[in-house]
């Protein structure tokens, strides 16, 4: 999701056809909605206790983006069928079961029932579950099981178009491609909701901030001309170039609300609420893992070093799931690296919701409280673009964590 | 950076003393195909560029982490036979990770020198680790041996 215009999106989204607008011109908008919380219904929110001295790990994550989107063509190399699935960005998460939909179809085209899939990151492991369940033999060859990956490094939520292409390089056709992946996961998500341990689970999520939704901070910096563009550069250079498809799907994904005044427990003038899906790591990567097995799958721990490498297998066909990992391994140079970086601390669950505020994302998670500054310097999807130091940088877990913290100390929490 | 500087006398002590003790057998520890040669220079060399560009990820002691890989035990599992043009040209094409293909080809063949000493591969003779990638196509990385495998401690 673009984060930095969410409020100038959600308005447009949530309210048909209506113009950006200030949020004191907006009680026709909650009019509209129909839904200014009932005397009473007000959620009490649990104060998250955000301080540095309370981190417990700090993740540091490169996000496979390529600008003409995922790599899902098939190739033959090494006397295989090698079916790639590979650079979903900041979406592999959310993606990741309709990418995997689309690679096992041509894997399951060439009638071969035994396949081998490269990788155990997340979109590794549901392209091998995939298989298993369109009938296929699986074997995973990887050099690490999933808690090793960069999959557990991320943020861990439905954000499918993250950093997933930029529009001009991917084209128009890739639009419909993506729209059909993100549908796809979504309706298999909900195959997990409700399950014990909430594998998959949802947070009511508060984008916050101190000026109206109109205000100049949250129109996307324009472009600058001097910069050029990918087409001229060769890297993307302004958050405009970075596709934006979550309009295609608003139809099944539940829309953010206006909190007005008393509805809004935050000590912020301006709040939107948004259910938000989220991914429990632990819970679901053991679950995933755990239904491979029982599917008769089988894992073998192995690094490959060059294409050459697959001559060796017995399977004749592969579907290549190795994430940034490609960009040495598959040669593939148009892999870009986009830095991102998470801290964990202890798991609150008295306090199970989400909220975005001055560029710090925080999501109560059953594995730990996540928080993230995704956009501290006001790059937008700039942040962290073509910067591949994979090293934690505590000084800016810090930064991202006193956002947090200092919206609580102001945080008044309801009487009763 | 005291740190690393105690590193590199303490590898460059150790290097000489391999050298001095061990020349006799190394030929046993080269593994299939041509014998691996390494000169102390490169070793050494590449000490000191592993200090300053490699140890703050993959760790003093090439222990590596959670979410990056060794370049120790498990390391020498994951190459053993594998020719080592592959292993410089990963070097040379994907590290150090903030700022993939910037060694000069020297660097890289005293990284490569580095990393088979400290994981207690002997060098054949005192001739250097070629740089051309056909020559080191012709090397393959040692699978290690027990008791090689016991000496690496530094
Ligand atoms: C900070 C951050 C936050 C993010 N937040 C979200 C989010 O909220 N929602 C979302 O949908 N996405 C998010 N993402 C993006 C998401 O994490 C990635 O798109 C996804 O993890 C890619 O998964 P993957 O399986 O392709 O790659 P990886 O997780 O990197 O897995 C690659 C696998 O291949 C194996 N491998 C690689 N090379 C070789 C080789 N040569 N031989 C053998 N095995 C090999 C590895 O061992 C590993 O098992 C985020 C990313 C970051 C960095
Ligand atoms: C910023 C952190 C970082 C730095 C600095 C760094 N590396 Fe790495 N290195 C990694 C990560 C992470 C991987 C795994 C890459 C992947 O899977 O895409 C890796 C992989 C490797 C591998 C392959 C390991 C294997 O078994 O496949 C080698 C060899 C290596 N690095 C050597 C080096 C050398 C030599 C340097 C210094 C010149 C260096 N690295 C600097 C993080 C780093």
């Amino acid at each position: 999701m673009k984060r930095r215009d969410l409020f100038a999106a959600s308005l447009a989204a949530g309210i048909m056809g209506s113009t950006r607008r200030g949020w004191a011109a907006t009680p026709d908008a909650a009019a509209a909605l129909g839904r200014t919380a009932l005397h009473g219904t007000i959620p009490r929110i649990v104060p998250i206790r955000a301080h540095a001295d309370q981190i417990m790990d700090i993740k540091v994550c490169l996000r496979p983006f390529r600008p003409a989107g995922p790599r899902m063509d098939v190739e033959h190399v090494a006397g295989k069928t090698v079916v790639h699935n590979y650079g979903h960005g900041g979406s592999g998460w959310s993606l990741s079961w309709g990418a995997a939909y689309m690679a096992v179809g041509h894997a399951a085209a060439t009638l071969e029932r035994k396949v081998a899939v490269i990788g155990c990151g997340i979109i590794g492991l549901t392209s091998a579950l995939t298989a298993q369940r369109a009938g296929l033999d699986v074997t995973i060859y990887t050099r690490d099981l999933l808690p090793h990956t960069r999959s557990v490094r991320a943020n861990g939520s439905w954000t499918p178009d993250s950093r997933i292409a930029l529009t001009q390089q991917a084209g128009p056709e890739f639009a419909r491609t993506w729209e059909k992946m993100a549908r796809y996961s979504w309706q298999t998500y909900r195959d997990y909701l409700g399950m014990p341990g909430n594998p998959i689970d949802f947070r009511d999520n508060y984008t916050l901030s101190d000026t109206a939704p109109d205000a100049a901070d949250h129109v996307p910096a324009p472009a600058d001309a001097a910069k050029g563009s990918f087409a001229t550069t060769g890297m993307p250079q302004n958050s405009a170039e970075f596709a934006e498809y979550a309009s295609l799907i608003s139809d099944i994904i539940p829309a953010p609300e206006l909190l007005a005044g008393a509805d809004n427990p935050f000590p912020v003038a301006y709040a939107r609420r948004t259910p938000l899906m989220i991914y429990n790591f632990g819970s679901y990567g053991h679950l995933l893992l755990e239904e491979f097995h029982q599917a008769g799958g089988r894992i073998v721990i192995r690094e490959f070093h060059s294409p050459s490498d697959l001559a060796d297998l017995p399977e004749r066909v592969v579907i290549n799931c190795p994430g940034y990992a490609a960009r040495d391994w598959w040669n593939d140079k148009s892999l870009i690296p986009v830095r991102g970086q998470t801290s964990w601390l202890p798991p609150q669950p008295d306090a199970s919701y989400a909220l975005e505020y001055k560029g710090a994302a925080m999501i109560s998670k059953s594995d730990g409280v996540m928080i993230q500054g995704y956009d501290m310097s006001g790059l937008g999807e700039m942040d962290g673009v073509g910067n591949s130091f994979e090293h934690p940088d505590r000084a800016e877990a810090e930064k991202a964590i006193a956002i947090i913290g200092d919206l609580f100390t102001r945080f008044q929490p309801r009487a009763g | 950076m005291t740190r690393s500087f105690t590193l590199r006398t303490a590898l460059l002590a150790s290097v000489l003393s391999v050298f001095l003790l061990h020349t006799a057998h190394a030929a046993s520890q080269s593994g299939n195909g041509h014998a691996v040669s390494f000169s102390a220079e490169q070793v050494a060399h590449g000490a000191q560029i592993y200090a300053g560009a490699c140890a703050m990820c993959h760790g003093a002691d090439l222990e590596g982490g959670h979410d990056v890989p060794d370049l120790s035990t498990y390391f020498t599992a994951r190459w053993a036979n594998t020719p080592i043009d592959q292993l410089a040209g990963y070097i040379s094409r994907a590290m150090p990770l903030m700022a993939p293909g910037t060694l000069p080809p020297q660097d890289t063949a005293a990284l490569v020198a580095f990393l088979l000493h400290q994981n207690g591969v002997v060098s054949a003779t005192d001739a250097p680790l070629p740089m051309e990638e056909a020559r080191l196509a012709k090397l393959r990385f040692p699978a290690p041996s027990a008791s090689s495998a016991a000496a690496t401690k530094p």
